[in-house]
């Protein structure tokens, strides 16, 4: 038998080759479960011994397929990954969840349902707002997501395993919170680029095997004698980042990325679950309240009746604030998918936020497309030449 | 155009020179280099320090460093109008806004995308309407009555000229329509930045006066332009490449130059 | 030869009193909110939140509407350029772009911009947003907090799919979450305007919204007939009434029975809204070209009348509603009616799109239409974001095809008529070819 590779070697041929470890798992008789964006809750996934993927688009892969049941002018990540459904890539998957993360998400669900077809789907309503109602109601849909996860499985979901799996997944969610501080030195100990790898690589494994995977390449990147160098620190917000041309390309123009407000990132991580006596209030509260995805409306107080903008931003943006404190960032890169109309209202109010804090920003809209992305490169360096 | 600027230690120009560009970008730098070597009367190993900017930057292969033209045209435009706030720079294919405070680039937006808001929108309908680059200026200031030019998309706007033409209209105030057209298009993605001034007008685009005017005109305030407008970015290089040089120099330490070689390369045979 | 122009589609005489009576309380809403009567700027809320604001007295005004109007006076442009000029991104929705720059403009001068078309719309002591069907609804308005100090309320709709609205319990969470939602909207007004809620006037207004809306789809229903009496320039002409109820519902109500009493004659009478032949019956997607509306007298010219169109701007299939004694339940019922009353039948056929796609195909079969325009809107998402989805659907079940012509709702210059007319020609041969088809495989038309 051939030696498992360790740590980040591991994590570079997950990267490559992301679907290998979960055929592996399929063909010794597991279910895998994709979902769509960071709001199906994988703790019910994991509780029922379904293993959770994450389906991402593919940036360098033309869309051919798509065109026929989703527009040009709509998000083009979200097509890319539908196209490559509907190539059959994703065949694999014996069930799909999807939530109503964005318009373009929520049209795509039902369309991913009807030509696709898979085995097991289930669409999760999630509301808009985080107000009282919208948490109970939140909790009401995960009610009827466990109820179809238990037809499918002809399991019961008992609250004994849900709390054990809500403890594996906070403990991967702090694993990954240790393996961000060892960005916060200068030089970061581990980079941009690498990060995004180990993040995708958790999102196609289950939760135990990245917990593990993830411990060594804690180890490993504390160990680092010969490690980067110190460069011009960047965060990095925005629409979604599921492949490491971008970063990679930022940093290959004088920058450390050591900070990220991404859904292939902290955004997904960072918050944890609540141990509360029902499960389901825990998780309710914490994919709809806490996940900081801008489809999300959020105000400074619930039923404010006069708006003051200031304090708005600092509700809703102050996060980044200690972001960059902590991670000692001199500037930030706002990046969005063009036709994504959740971050591109964003835009100028993030903005308006990070020069009320000091913190210049640039802001990047590409086409997610790899071979798209070089115009790109002289505002990035022209940013850090008027930085630094 | 791939543009040279040599200049000494106390910030005179040795040499300008102003050649083609190309697919071949390498070979191309070389030639024009040697050309201003040859104007300033000096070998290659007497230049302390070179700075490659703009789109060919990379395939400059005697160059120390990299900076981009939104760094360089910001230090040439503030050496020439030291109280400028914004600077547009139109180009054979791109075009730049920058916000100019204190001397200090701070902000910046530019297009590269679109050939429309380019000198390359100019070049495309000057051949469309047979008349010469150098002369669309000249001609559009006899224009009485403008047309509007309502498509925004170059190969579009071709036709609608096309149309005028054969509508009889006349050549000046198409041009003028011109003129507004790319304009209009530039201004607004400068408005941005927020435009206050001094105004600085740079590029090859400004030497057109029928652009100036209307540049004018479409900002509502007074634009001023460089005598040379082409090279203010190569100047700003140059600048910045005297200021490394003398910063290492005065702290004792070595100029961080490259390994470079001034030679017709090979790599395109 | 008279001077007369050729009428090429009989419109309903009842349309332009309701019409008029549309634009009058358009202009009424402005002037009572110039005068100082507190205004909602509001999203299109599918009958969520309109009454209840008029039960409180608040007038109330459609951003969206209004970025229309612009567009149509020429005024968009200067406000997009301000809208870009501020950061926005340009490929987002022309009109919420449109009111960026509006509000940004007002926000500068201190009053209503000079030469605002239609006298422009005055500030809002409130910004009522919606989490319905589409994303800027909600992301707009919260952007608005650049300019505005007026508070946002983000009004809930449940979207939930076809399969998931079966689940037991799914419709009871759903209504008990919007009457929730509705609740708190009341006890957030009450605070706002230091006032109580008129609930024996929210009954009331209630089901007069409620009677007109029946009405109103009973006019609908009298359009399968074929010929078909009543043409879509005269739905179009008479929506607003049913999505913004303003003014005095009740004389709505009545103009709306009148309606429903001439198409009745036409149907009895087999009067169809074509003076000619009706060659082609046509289902049209979504927003009309509005400034090239004559576009549709040309294909009347033809032989086409346009039969039926988005169901998003239909009412619901009427529902007794009588028993449910809480208001706020009243509204929560009706509105998810509209958007999830097709959904058994939509479960049954195996049609997820349970609202994007499912109508058409429902549609399509009751109007026994022979073709669909769709007209994707280069900035508007939502009104495109399903259209691949629904010719594809048209064409796999029923062998309806579709033509697509382009436009926008603030770019006017995007709709080209006389490209279209000459694609619309041709389309004519596929229309012939597919009837051909429908009748091989069995389908009724």
């Amino acid at each position: 038998m051939v030696m498992e590779s360790q740590g980040l070697a591991r994590v570079r041929e997950i990267y490559h080759d992301r679907s290998h470890r979960v055929k592996q798992l399929k063909a010794a008789g597991e279910k895998v479960i994709g979902y769509f964006c960071v709001y199906p809750v994988l703790e019910m996934l994991t509780a029922l011994n379904l293993v959770p993927y994450r389906v991402f688009g593919d940036m360098r892969e033309p869309i051919t397929k798509a065109d026929s049941c989703l527009p040009t002018v709509v998000c083009p990540f979200i097509r890319s990954a539908l196209d490559l459904g509907l190539k059959g890539k994703y065949d694999f998957l014996d069930g799909v969840v999807m939530a109503h993360v964005c318009e373009v998400g929520e049209k795509t669900a039902h369309i991913w349902n009807l030509y696709l077809n898979p085995p097991y789907f289930h669409f999760i309503d999630t509301p808009h707002t985080v107000h009282k109602a919208a948490q109970k109601q939140h909790k009401e849909l995960l009610k009827d997501f466990e109820k179809t996860l238990e037809l499918f499985t002809g399991k019961e979901l008992s609250p004994g395993r849900l709390r054990e799996a809500i403890e594996a997944h906070n403990q991967q969610r702090a694993l990954v919170r240790e393996l961000y501080n060892l960005r916060k030195p200068d030089p970061p100990l581990i980079s941009g680029t690498e990060t995004l790898q180990v993040m995708v690589a958790l999102m196609s494994l289950p939760v135990e095997e990245g917990n593990k995977l993830l411990r060594q390449v804690i180890n490993e990147v504390k160990g680092r004698k010969d490690g980067l160098q110190k460069k011009t620190r960047l965060l990095i917000w925005g629409s979604i980042i599921d492949d490491v041309a971008l970063i990679e390309m930022i940093e290959g123009l004088g920058a450390n990325l050591v900070m990220d407000d991404t859904c292939v990132g902290s955004r997904f991580y960072f918050p944890d679950v609540e141990l509360t006596d029902d499960p389901l209030d825990g998780l309710a509260y914490r994919y709809l309240v806490e996940l900081k995805c801008p489809r999300t409306f959020r105000e400074a107080v619930f039923g404010e009746t006069k708006k003051d903008y200031m304090a708005d931003l600092d509700s809703r943006f102050s996060y980044l604030k200690e972001y960059a404190r902590e991670w000692n960032v001199n500037g930030v890169i706002l990046q969005s998918v063009r036709y994504c109309d959740i971050h591109g209202y964003e835009v100028p109010q993030v903005k308006d936020y990070l020069d009320s804090i000091g913190l210049p920003s640039i802001y990047l809209e590409h086409d997610y497309s790899e071979a798209a992305l070089a115009p790109l490169r002289t505002r990035v360096q022209a940013f850090l030449e008027v930085i630094s | 155009m791939t543009k040279v600027v040599i200049m000494d230690v106390d910030g005179g120009i040795c040499a300008r020179v102003v050649g083609p560009t190309g697919a071949e970008h390498r070979r191309l730098a070389n030639r024009v280099m040697e050309e201003a070597l040859e104007q300033a009367n000096l070998s290659f190993d007497e230049i302390s320090y070179v700075i490659a900017t703009g789109y060919g930057r990379l395939n400059v292969p005697f160059a120390d460093r990299q900076i981009t033209e939104l760094t360089c045209h910001a230090r040439g435009v503030v050496s020439l109008f030291p109280a400028v706030r914004i600077a547009i720079d139109i180009g054979g294919q791109d075009a730049k806004g920058l916000k100019i405070k204190e001397g200090k680039l701070i902000d910046f937006v530019m297009n590269d995308k679109c050939a429309a808001g380019t000198g390359r929108f100019l070049e495309v309908i000057a051949a469309a309407l047979g008349v010469k680059l150098e002369e669309l200026g000249e001609i559009s200031l006899k224009s009485t009555n403008k047309v509007k030019i309502s498509n925004t998309c170059t190969i579009f706007a071709q036709q609608e000229v096309i149309s005028y033409i054969s509508k009889g209209i006349p050549l000046e105030d198409i041009v003028a329509g011109l003129h507004d057209a790319i304009t209009s298009r530039v201004v607004k993605m400068v408005r941005r930045l927020k435009i206050e001034p001094d105004v600085v007008f740079t590029g090859g685009v400004a030497k057109n006066i029928g652009v100036v005017y209307a540049m004018k005109e479409n900002l509502g305030c007074e634009v001023l332009v460089p005598e040379e407008p082409l090279f203010t970015g190569a100047i700003g290089a140059a600048i910045l490449g005297k200021e490394l040089t003398l910063g290492a120099m005065s702290k004792g330490e070595p100029i961080p130059r490259k390994e470079r070689r001034l030679e017709e390369i090979t790599f395109f045979s | 030869m008279t001077n007369e122009k050729k009428r090429t589609i009989n419109r309903l005489k009842t349309m332009y009193p309701l019409r008029a009576l549309l634009d009058e309380m358009y202009k009424g809403n402005i002037e009572a909110s110039k005068a100082g009567k507190p205004t909602a700027w509001c999203m299109v809320t599918f009958w969520e939140g309109d009454v209840i604001l008029k039960a409180m007295d608040v007038e109330s005004v459609y951003p969206e509407n209004y970025g229309a109007v612009c567009a149509a006076f020429g005024a968009a442009p200067a406000y997009l350029d301000r809208s870009d000029a501020d950061g926005f991104p340009t490929h987002m929705c022309g009109y919420a772009r449109n009111c960026l720059g509006y509000t940004a403009r007002m926000m500068d001068l201190g009053e209503i911009p000079p030469g605002a078309p239609m006298g422009g719309m005055p500030k809002p002591i409130l910004l009522l947003s919606s989490g319905s069907l589409c994303d800027a609804h909600y992301k707009w308005f919260q952007a608005l907090g650049r300019y505005l100090d007026a508070p946002v309320w983000t009004m809930e709709l449940p979207l939930p799919g076809v399969k998931e609205s079966r689940i037991e319990g799914a419709y009871e969470h759903n209504i008990g979450f919007m009457v929730a939602e509705l609740r708190e909207f009341v006890t957030f007004l009450e605070r706002l305007l230091s006032k109580k809620m008129d609930w024996d006037k929210l009954d009331e207004l209630i089901d007069d919204m409620i009677e007109m809306n029946r009405v109103w789809y009973e006019i609908n229903e009298l359009r399968k007939a074929r010929p078909c009496p009543m043409h879509s320039r005269d739905f179009w002409s008479s929506m607003s009434g049913s999505l913004y109820p303003s003014g005095d519902l009740k004389v709505s109500v009545d103009l709306y029975r009148k309606m429903y009493d001439e198409v009745k004659y036409r149907v009895d009478n087999n009067i169809g809204a074509l003076p000619i032949e009706e060659k082609y019956r046509l289902l049209f997607l979504e927003l009309p070209p509005w400034h090239s509306l004559g576009f549709f007298n040309q294909l009347a010219e033809r032989g086409w009348n346009f039969v039926v169109e988005s169901w998003s701007y239909h009412p619901p299939q009427p529902i007794d509603l009588t028993k449910v004694s809480d208001p706020l339940e009243r509204i929560a019922r009706f509105t998810y009616q509209w958007l999830t009353g097709r959904f058994p039948d939509a479960f049954n056929a195996g049609e997820w799109g349970g609202y994007s796609a499912y109508p058409y195909l429902e549609y399509a079969q009751d109007y026994q239409c022979d073709g669909a325009l769709l007209h994707p809107l280069v900035t508007c998402r939502t009104a495109t974001n399903h259209l691949m989805l629904v010719q594809d659907r048209l064409m796999k079940k029923l062998k309806i095809p579709s033509l697509v012509v382009e436009g926008d709702i603030v770019d006017l210059k995007l709709f080209d008529p006389v490209d279209a007319l000459r694609k619309a020609e041709t389309f004519e041969e596929t229309m012939n070819h597919y009837k051909k088809v429908r009748r091989q495989e069995g389908l009724e038309w």
